[in-house]
């Protein structure tokens, strides 16, 4: 069996997210005003109407208030969503993704029913996730355990009444600034275990920095820091941040966070705001070759630039067959276990194969424009600097695809 | 074959690598991360370059300039782009009009152009040839196509010509004191039969600067729009002859086109050059995953591969120069080292930029300005005309205009 139709829910949700994108999102996004400065806000209007359109809710179930798609939906969704807007897109992308794993199987039925109202509710209630970076390195540990030489990033307390006081930092947390809800990992002092605590924004002790300049200062070593992420985030600093224990995550729970389930959904999820991304430099390059006449014909028609579209169409594709593959991994775990899927890490490999095929694909995107290509009041090259950030960003670099070969070798940690 | 530089070309290498190192670099970031188009520039680091010899390095010596053959200027310019390959390209831009100047120029013009240029530490030269619909036309127009081409209109009057029209992204558009403008005093025929070379005096009525464009990389140089409205230059301006003009400029035996070539390549093996250094500083500094960086093993071969295409490309380069020196036939190797060095440069800058990776939801910036930089030769130095453009060469059936507003 092998059916790539759309349901006819999901070509509507598609069909609805490419007309915000394109009645909305674009002009926004792409007016040269936007485009031009180096500082980058998050366009925060219309982020609560993708919100109003239930984007933010997605993939909670029906019965939670959300619509239930499943992870294919999802990256449908969030693709067409990012050829509008990546930052939208990404921040999009991990609440509805943090939504699902908190309220479909983390928290506990208490702990649902006091947050899950005020989540439905709210269009601007963002959800965070403030992980312990043991798999920050991820493939650099190739063949080892991770190293222990990197201390946790928070440590909790338990308190005499039953509170837990949290203290620590992390660098950067992805949608921290825009936040209602931070769901943090920190490392028992008593026990040595990891533990999953709700930290509600505005608790005493909790600070969320807006990462939004374009250049940090100098660090230590004298380098000057360039901005380089998608959608919100910034630093999250825990001092003496006090929480009740209401607020901890069962153990099960936990693992919605840190589980190959939840890898294989954030992981489909990101590779498919990536395509978008992609696929928005595609579209414009197709649309301008066709309209400029060089050498007595529109370039679409010059054997050169057909080339350079024929490979971003053909690597589209690809990246989008394998998202979508791994998108369906997610939604049947039970395929592996059966043998239908091959025993490899299929999101990774969609991210990986997604962050170089696009890549490739807005600097030829960018090359059909000539000089404009590196305009600043163009898209071109902002979606070129934009594909460069996926590459060696947000979770992936050079070394993410030995994830691969790990699996390809059998290898297993120990400790994961 | 002897591979050694003489005792002139070290002189300028040490001048260059000392003046990039100490003055260039400490400006080259900042320059780079001015929001506002117009201020990335900076005078004081041209003036001083200027008062080192820089400005006016091929000038020859006849004329009061320091001469230097091929070879050193490749190096020149490689050795400054390594401080900041954008103002490295504002002095060797000069260098391209030296070259036509001493080729093509009267005695006259060279007394009115020449002398002042060799003067005034602030007096930089641009070529105005791209037109926001002649980009890829220039380069390679089709033949015999009157439509094809730059467009900008010059009619006689007298002793005069009056110019209308526009250009676009024009180097030193907004900084400089002499522009060669293409114009087209004959639409009737094609762009190599029916147009001719201006020189243009910044001040000149009806001569304006429109915009700055703002760049993605090589911020600090700048291109503008130049916007000519009834603007009268004297017949004494013409560069060779009228209707001659792609003959004035192109096919020459000193420079011109093929120096453009080698600029572009020359260039980028100074940027190549700074994108090694720093990976290899920071792979050696740095550890991932509890090991020296460049003890993994994807790093070593990352490093590998830049070490190899880098020094790949500077040979070509160098024999470029050398070929060019020894004043042979042109033959397509210019061309084809400045297509390779889009290659190598992205490559390589990009490879830099993996070995450093993200710190946090931060990139070293500097990182990322080579990478910027690097992609404007895709559409100077390696698009697919500009690859096309080299085969023709190859085939010595096509005699090409210039290689356009590098």
């Amino acid at each position: 069996m092998f059916d790539l139709r759309l349901s006819a829910e999901q070509l509507e949700f598609r069909d609805t997210v490419r007309d915000f994108v394109k009645n909305e999102v674009k002009p926004a996004a792409l007016h040269p005003s936007r485009l031009e400065p180096f500082e980058k806000p998050l366009l925060g209007e219309l982020l609560d109407y993708a919100s109003r359109m239930g984007l933010r809710t997605l993939s909670l179930s029906e019965a939670a208030g959300g619509a239930g798609a499943d992870t294919l939906t999802s990256c449908i969704v969030l693709e067409e969503l990012a050829a509008g807007d990546v930052d939208i897109a990404m921040s999009i992308a991990l609440t509805q993704g943090l939504a699902r794993a908190l309220f479909e199987s983390g928290a506990s039925d208490a702990q649902r029913s006091a947050l899950l109202p005020a989540f439905m509710d709210d269009h601007r209630y963002h959800l965070a996730l403030a992980a312990n970076a043991a798999h920050a390195d991820r493939g650099w540990h190739y063949h080892r355990e991770y190293s222990d030489d990197a201390p946790p990033a928070a440590t909790a307390a338990r308190q005499a009444n039953g509170d837990w006081l949290l203290n620590g930092s992390f660098a950067f947390v992805a949608n921290a600034p825009i936040a209602k809800l931070l769901i943090v990992q920190a490392k028992d002092d008593a026990g040595g275990t990891c533990i999953t605590v709700l930290v509600p924004a505005g608790t005493p002790g909790l600070e969320a920095t807006d990462a939004t300049a374009a250049f940090g200062g100098e660090t230590a070593g004298g380098r000057t820091l360039a901005r380089w992420h998608h959608g919100a985030g910034g630093a999250v600093r825990l001092t003496n941040c006090r929480v009740p224990a209401a607020n901890v995550l069962s153990a099960d729970g936990a693992a919605a966070f840190s589980d190959a389930a939840y890898a294989m959904r954030a992981d489909a999820h990101v590779a498919a705001v990536n395509l978008g991304l992609g696929r928005a430099a595609y579209e414009a390059a197709v649309d301008y070759a066709k309209i400029r006449v060089q050498g007595g014909r529109p370039i679409v028609q010059h054997q050169s630039i057909g080339g350079i579209l024929a490979d971003i169409a053909i690597k589209l594709e690809l990246a989008r067959n394998a998202i979508w593959k791994a998108a369906w991994a997610a939604d049947n775990p039970e395929a592996a276990a059966e043998g239908a899927s091959v025993a490899l890490p299929l999101h990774t490999i969609a991210r990986t194969y997604t962050a170089e095929a696009m890549h490739e694909a807005t600097l030829g995107a960018a090359e059909c424009f000539g000089a404009m290509g590196v305009m600043r009041d163009m898209p071109l090259q902002k979606y070129v600097h934009d594909a460069f950030v996926f590459l060696n960003g947000c979770g992936h670099d050079s070394a993410t695809k030995l994830e691969v070969a790990e699996a390809l070798a059998g290898y297993e940690r120990e400790y994961v | 074959m002897d591979f050694s530089l003489n005792e002139e070309q070290r002189h300028w290498q040490a001048e260059a690598r000392r003046f990039a190192e100490e003055e260039i670099r400490p400006v080259s970031l900042r320059q780079d991360q001015m929001p506002d188009p117009f201020e990335t520039w900076n005078w004081d680091i041209i003036e001083k370059g200027s008062k080192l010899g820089f400005r006016t390095l091929a000038v020859p010596k006849e004329w009061g300039g320091p001469g230097a053959d091929f070879v050193t200027q490749a190096i020149v310019m490689a050795e400054l782009a390594r401080g900041d390959s954008a103002i490295s390209k504002a002095f060797s831009q000069n260098w391209k009009w030296s070259h036509l100047i001493a080729r093509s120029c009267t005695k006259e013009q060279k007394e009115r152009f020449l002398k002042p240029f060799l003067a005034d530490d602030r007096y930089l030269m641009g070529r105005g040839i791209t037109e926001p619909n002649a980009g890829s036309d220039n380069r390679l127009p089709p033949p015999d196509a009157p439509k094809a081409g730059f467009r900008l209109k010059a009619q006689r009057d007298g002793d005069e010509w009056i110019l209308n029209g526009e250009k676009c992204f024009i180097a030193n558009g907004s900084v400089g004191s002499l522009f060669f403008v293409d114009a087209r005093t004959n639409p009737e025929v094609n762009v190599r039969q029916g147009g001719t070379l201006f020189m243009v005096p910044k001040g000149t009525p009806g001569f304006r600067v429109g915009k700055v464009f703002n760049k993605r990389g090589w911020r600090f140089y700048q291109n503008a729009e130049l916007i000519f409205e009834n603007c009268r230059i004297p017949h004494a301006n013409v560069v060779g002859e009228v209707n001659g003009g792609t003959r004035a400029s192109a096919g020459d035996t000193t420079g011109g086109d093929i120096f453009g070539d080698l600029e572009l390549a020359a260039n980028a093996v100074g940027v190549c050059d700074d994108a090694i250094e720093m990976a290899m500083t920071f792979a050696r500094t740095h550890k991932r995953a509890g090991r020296a960086v460049i003890d993994h093993q994807i790093v070593q071969l990352k490093l590998n591969e830049m070490h190899a295409l880098t020094e790949a490309l500077r040979s070509y380069v160098m024999r470029v120069a050398w070929e060019r020196d020894q004043g042979g036939a042109i033959g397509a190797n210019a061309g084809l080292a400045m297509n390779l060095s889009t290659d190598i440069i992205q490559k390589v800058t990009r490879l830099n930029m993996d070995i450093h990776g993200a710190e946090g939801c931060m990139m070293n910036a500097r990182v990322d300005k080579l990478v910027r930089d690097a992609m404007v030769w895709t559409h100077l130095a390696g698009d697919t005309v500009q690859r096309v453009k080299i085969l023709k060469r190859l085939q010595g059936t096509h005699k090409t205009p210039s290689a356009g507003a590098h």
